[in-house]
């Protein structure tokens, strides 16, 4: 058992006795001659080797699942860590604090598991299916095409993963809670216009790729982008929040700002906008991936903002509410706007379209064949499936749970319908109660999410740890914690959304004038990742429960608060390690002139 | 002369493991439970058996960590059987794992352990 080398005479050779090695295993051991194994190689008839090509493996159903089981269960962990802390925190605070028992609780908890399981389909749809189409694309298009074709396609590219984005269906989810007479134009836009708020959307992601890929192609500063494309935001938010039927949209509006920038449109676009980027010979720049999130989550408000003006413009609010009870009234909707096909149709609609346009990109332009069709179909398969399981787990768990935590939190200061103790606390420590919910909730559901750790990493190697990855996972938690405690305010109090923005984005501005470019793409990439596909139904749907226990006209914006306030405190914290790195640097020259050392 | 000195380490195996991205935690903490002294992981990529699994290739990763451990010769035997336990490598696609013959290694060795050995 044991070799001794010739050229080391200071080792003893030792024997060891077959007992002791028997010992010291355990398995039974087979041995097997791996010649047995390989193939021989069968010759031609010019006596040349045939190329060897090995057989399908068969496997039975035991060792399917041991192949599959393990690789299945640690992607359920993954997206029940993101979804089961939540729920319990929002189940928990209203059974201790408000002492009222999760409605449906059965319905709810199967429609959690079944978020958790579509997502978990999705995402590894999506890393199967849609990402080799991504990367492909990516690394080869902007080599073989012209600038225009491919800034073509980064714009159709935006406007199909936008309609793919699961969060985009909790938007037309918590639609059907607004109230047509309290806010028509909000209602219009939610139902019957959904299909073009989402292409409203799209549109602004699609432009985003477009000039965030031009930005880094010529190496343009972040800056005047922000500055150009804040000022018309916030005028037209000043345009629409001094039309009283229109002022009900901005909350809308800004919110879809957050929503856009999920799981599917920033590895996709990013990977496009990269392989541009790299083609160029630019891609080493380390910045190069930033800033095409911040303008898509700038973009979209103006565009669905837009929209509502063209929408007003064609009818009046009278006539949205006599549509819509004339509808109620002959109330015959089909099937397809029943649950569950209606989240069937809305799974295939949101998936086959990019599908349809990536492999057209794929085939016509790039011309290049699939490699490992089976799984890629495969991938797609889940994705589509995933959707489907994901938004039927939006309708009976994230947005029922949301929506049921939003009217009854109010009960702590407020009277709630059908909660006889409300309200259960005075009204001052009521609303107190209401806050550190909200901050809680927004803090620990930021840290929780996973794009933020890669962020940080991210930032440390970036700032050659200057700015840790602690601090800023902290810096923006703390700011969406703070975010959503002052969207919750907006809506117990009515304060406009516009005396909140405008102050808000206009402090960021100049914040950004302060700091140097790196901090800025930093701090406004920083708001469009702590939204994920998680957080944005919760919220969104709690905003709305919200707003309706108290009677609010509408209860958006939350959202839009949780952007802002991240992009303030990250800004403040990158001025603030400016500031020291800069009193260290001038600390070491000053003590060797009091020395009186010239040098 | 130089004064330092080599301790030049005989009877001395490698072990290097392949296996999905991922998995490289619980095979080298199954390896040091066994005795293993550390373990150095690089990665790679891999193919063969997913191509030849057909639609369930899904479930192996291409991407693979490559574990290389030096052990004694006395030990290699419990090491390499605790790592193919812990790496389930009774599974396809899960990975290989082989032993190569070392002519010798050096390192550092604790003044203390050197002490007790020729005492």
């Amino acid at each position: 058992m044991n070799e001794t080398g010739d050229h080391t005479p200071a080792v003893q050779r030792r024997m060891i006795r077959y007992g002791d090695f028997v010992r010291e295993v355990n398995l039974h051991h087979r041995r097997l001659s791996f010649n047995r194994l390989t193939p021989a190689g069968e010759r031609r008839g010019d006596g040349s080797y045939r190329p060897y090509a090995p057989e399908r493996l068969r496997l039975d159903v035991f060792e399917v699942s041991r192949l599959v089981g393990p690789y299945s269960a640690t992607r359920f962990l993954e997206q029940t860590r993101a979804v089961a802390p939540l729920a319990a925190y929002l189940a928990l605070f209203q059974l201790l604090i408000l002492r009222a028992a999760v409605a449906d609780s059965w319905t709810i908890t199967l429609g959690l598991f079944a978020a958790i399981v579509g997502l978990m389909l999705f995402m590894e749809g999506l890393r199967l299916g849609l990402m080799p189409f991504g990367e492909a694309i990516g690394n080869n298009l902007p080599r073989k095409s012209p600038l225009w074709l491919v800034l073509t396609i980064a714009m159709l590219l935006g406007i199909g993963v936008t309609f793919a984005e699961p969060a985009i269906g909790a938007l037309q989810t918590v639609g059907t809670i607004v109230d047509v007479h309290k806010a028509p134009y909000l209602w219009l836009l939610l139902n019957e216009r959904a299909g073009a708020l989402v292409l409203a959307v799209g549109a602004g992601v699609g432009l985003a790729a477009v000039l965030g890929t031009l930005r880094f192609l010529q190496g343009w500063s972040l800056k005047p982008f922000i500055y150009l494309s804040v000022v018309p935001t916030l005028l037209l938010t000043a345009v629409l929040h001094f039309d009283d039927d229109l002022r009900v949209v901005i909350g809308l509006a800004w919110d879809c700002g957050a929503v856009t920038t999920g799981p599917v449109t920033v590895p996709l676009v990013l990977s496009l906008g990269i392989g541009i980027a790299a083609a160029a010979g630019k891609g080493n720049s380390s910045l190069s991936g930033f800033g095409i999130v911040t303008l898509a989550s700038l973009f979209p408000i103006i565009a669905v903002m837009l929209l509502a003006v063209h929408v007003a413009s064609g009818t009046g609010p009278d006539d949205i509410i006599a549509a819509a009870e004339a509808a109620q009234r002959t109330a015959a909707p089909g099937w397809w706007t029943f649950s569950p096909a209606a989240e069937i149709i809305g799974g295939v609609r949101a998936i086959v379209p990019l599908v349809v346009f990536l492999y057209l990109v794929f085939g016509l332009i790039l011309k290049e064949r699939l490699r490992e069709a089976d799984i890629v179909l495969f991938g797609l398969v889940l994705c589509v499936l995933g959707m489907i399981v994901f938004n039927l787990g939006l309708t009976y768990g994230l947005a029922k749970l949301g929506a049921q935590s939003g009217g009854i939190i109010p009960a702590a200061f407020a009277p709630v319908d059908g909660l006889d103790a409300s309200p259960m606390y005075g009204f001052v420590l009521g609303i107190l109660i209401a806050m550190v919910f909200a901050w809680v909730l927004g803090f620990f559901a930021t840290m929780a999410e996973p794009a933020l750790n890669a962020l940080g990493m991210t930032v440390e190697d970036l700032t050659a740890g200057a700015f840790k990855k602690r601090n800023l996972m902290l810096a923006v938690s703390i700011g969406v914690g703070v975010g959503i405690t002052v969207g919750v305010l907006k809506i117990v109090f009515e304060i406009p959304l516009g005396y909140l923005l405008v102050p808000g984005y206009t402090l960021a501005a100049i914040l950004s004038w302060l700091s140097n470019e790196e901090f800025v793409n930093i701090a406004w990439d920083s708001a469009g990742v702590t939204t994920g596909p998680v957080t944005v139904p919760l919220v969104l749907a709690m905003g709305l429960g919200f707003g309706n226990a108290v009677s609010a006209i509408e209860g958006f914006g939350i959202l839009s608060m949780a952007s802002i306030s991240p992009i303030v405190a990250v800004l403040g914290t990158g001025l603030w390690v400016q500031r020291r790195a800069r009193l260290r640097t001038d600390e070491p020259p000053r003590s060797p002139r009091l020395a009186g050392n010239p040098s | 002369m130089n004064s330092r000195e080599m301790v030049v380490l005989t009877d001395v195996k490698l072990i290097t493991c392949i296996v999905q991205r991922g998995a490289a935690e619980d095979v080298i903490n199954a390896a040091r439970a066994a005795g293993a002294q550390g373990a150095t992981v690089h990665y790679g990529r891999g193919m063969g058996v997913r191509e030849r699994l057909g639609i369930l290739g899904f479930a192996v990763n291409v991407e693979k960590e490559v574990i290389n451990i030096v052990v004694s010769s006395e030990q290699v035997e419990r090491v390499f059987e605790s790592m193919y336990l812990a790496g389930n490598l009774d599974t396809p696609g899960a990975g290989i794992m082989y032993v190569t013959p070392l002519e010798k290694a050096a390192t550092f060795v604790p003044q203390e352990v050197l002490d007790k050995l020729s005492g």
